[in-house]
């Protein structure tokens, strides 16, 4: 029960009654959850086909969702488990390509600083590209997301909501892989749907030099031992890219949240998953 | 279980990435992480992306990279003027059926 009840004082201001609150918040977060996960139906059947081709067995392609909740990550990781990769190698490419959400991770921290730690720690698991994106547009809101219980009650409902649609995308790919013939080429299916994911992130010309330089260094590693055109390609495009940084804007100032954004897919759900 | 090993560890590392910065509330990632780390992003994807749409069945040929090339092409396009991603991958997926079809009717594929 809310203290306020007890304590004599008129209750003034705020029209509904926090449990109300809290539920429209929950709702809200189911809904912007599942308008994101409609937007990831064709790149989650997609890779769920890819993972399907792999040698690996249904329990671990399945798993392999909720364990690495993060898209592009979880089909680079199978692909290289699958291809005998060191287990060194697989955990450095995947914090290479997993490194943006150390910037999501600084960006959230004013807005969830009321937070328990526990629930804070526990959150974290659920900061996949699209969790943050929604998650910061509405921590930025006017009302700045409402009290600790709301936000906490939208960004949970929202986040389990992507990573349950994601998992469930992921599976029904997994299925959807069994009837679709072989003769329907589909190599080209993933790797568009990484150019369609990149395009929102080049928003100026480092971003640009970055992303054409990693992507000429990794082809020009093909032949290089597994796996290592990621990294080698990622090392290339960042340095060429700062490069470009230096000479067109030195030591500009950057804050947090600038980065993450440049760093974030667009925040409005419809613009399309990362 | 090696397979198993593997993807528990990436997940982890993927979560010590996202907690990072919300552990304690004093830690704030250095300038330098701040300025560089959006550059990550778009290399990252390029590396991933670009050898997959130059070798989309692992061998570059004019057969395979030309139609691979025209189809991405027409796929981003379809993007920028829509900003729906659905949209870019359907048309350009479709292209690309279209250009592999019509050249093996040519008897080129």
């Amino acid at each position: 029960m809310p203290a306020r009840e007890h304590d004599g004082r008129v209750s003034v201001d705020p029209p509904l009654e926090p449990r109300t609150r809290e539920r429209a918040a929950v709702r809200a977060g189911i809904r912007d959850g599942a308008l994101v996960v409609l937007g990831y139906i064709p790149f989650g059947v997609a890779a769920g086909i890819v993972l399907a081709s792999t040698g690996l067995g249904p329990g671990l392609l399945i798993s392999s969702s909720p364990i690495i909740f993060a898209g592009a990550a979880q089909l680079v990781a199978v692909q290289l488990v699958d291809q005998g990769a060191a287990l060194a190698l697989v955990v450095l490419t995947v914090a290479v390509v997993n490194a943006r959400h150390l910037l999501y991770s600084a960006s959230l921290q004013p807005h969830l600083a009321d937070w328990s730690r526990g629930t804070r720690m526990l959150g974290a698991f659920l900061l996949a590209d699209p969790v943050y994106a929604l998650a910061y547009s509405r921590f930025q809101g006017p009302d700045g997301g409402g009290a600790r219980r709301e936000r906490i009650a939208y960004y949970f409902a929202a986040g389990v909501t992507c990573l349950i649609g994601w998992s469930g995308l992921v599976a029904a790919g997994l299925v959807a892989g069994r009837f679709v013939p072989e003769w329907v080429p589909l190599g080209l299916a993933i790797p568009m749907t990484f150019l369609l994911l990149l395009l929102p992130l080049v928003k100026d010309l480092p971003g640009a030099v970055a992303a054409i330089v990693g992507g000429l260094v990794a082809f020009a590693a093909h032949g290089f031992p597994l796996g290592t055109g990621i990294l080698l390609g990622a090392a290339a495009g960042i340095l060429a890219g700062a490069l470009v940084m230096t000479r067109t804007r030195p030591r500009a100032p950057v804050d947090v949240d600038t980065a993450a954004h440049a760093a974030a897919p667009e925040a409005e759900p419809e613009a399309g998953p990362s | 279980m090696i397979a198993w090993l593997g993807i528990v560890l990436s997940g982890l590392v993927t979560y010590l990435l996202r907690v990072a910065f919300l552990v304690h509330e004093k830690l704030k990632p250095p300038k330098a992480v701040e300025r560089y780390l959006p550059l990550v992003g778009p290399a990252v994807l390029g590396a991933i992306a670009l050898p997959g749409l130059i070798a989309p069945e692992g061998v570059v040929s004019w057969a395979q990279t030309v139609p691979a090339l025209l189809a991405s092409l027409v796929s981003a396009v379809v993007w920028r003027f829509t900003r729906q991603l659905v949209l870019g991958l359907v048309a350009g997926l479709v292209l690309w059926w279209g250009l592999l079809a019509g050249l093996a009717a040519l008897g080129l594929g």
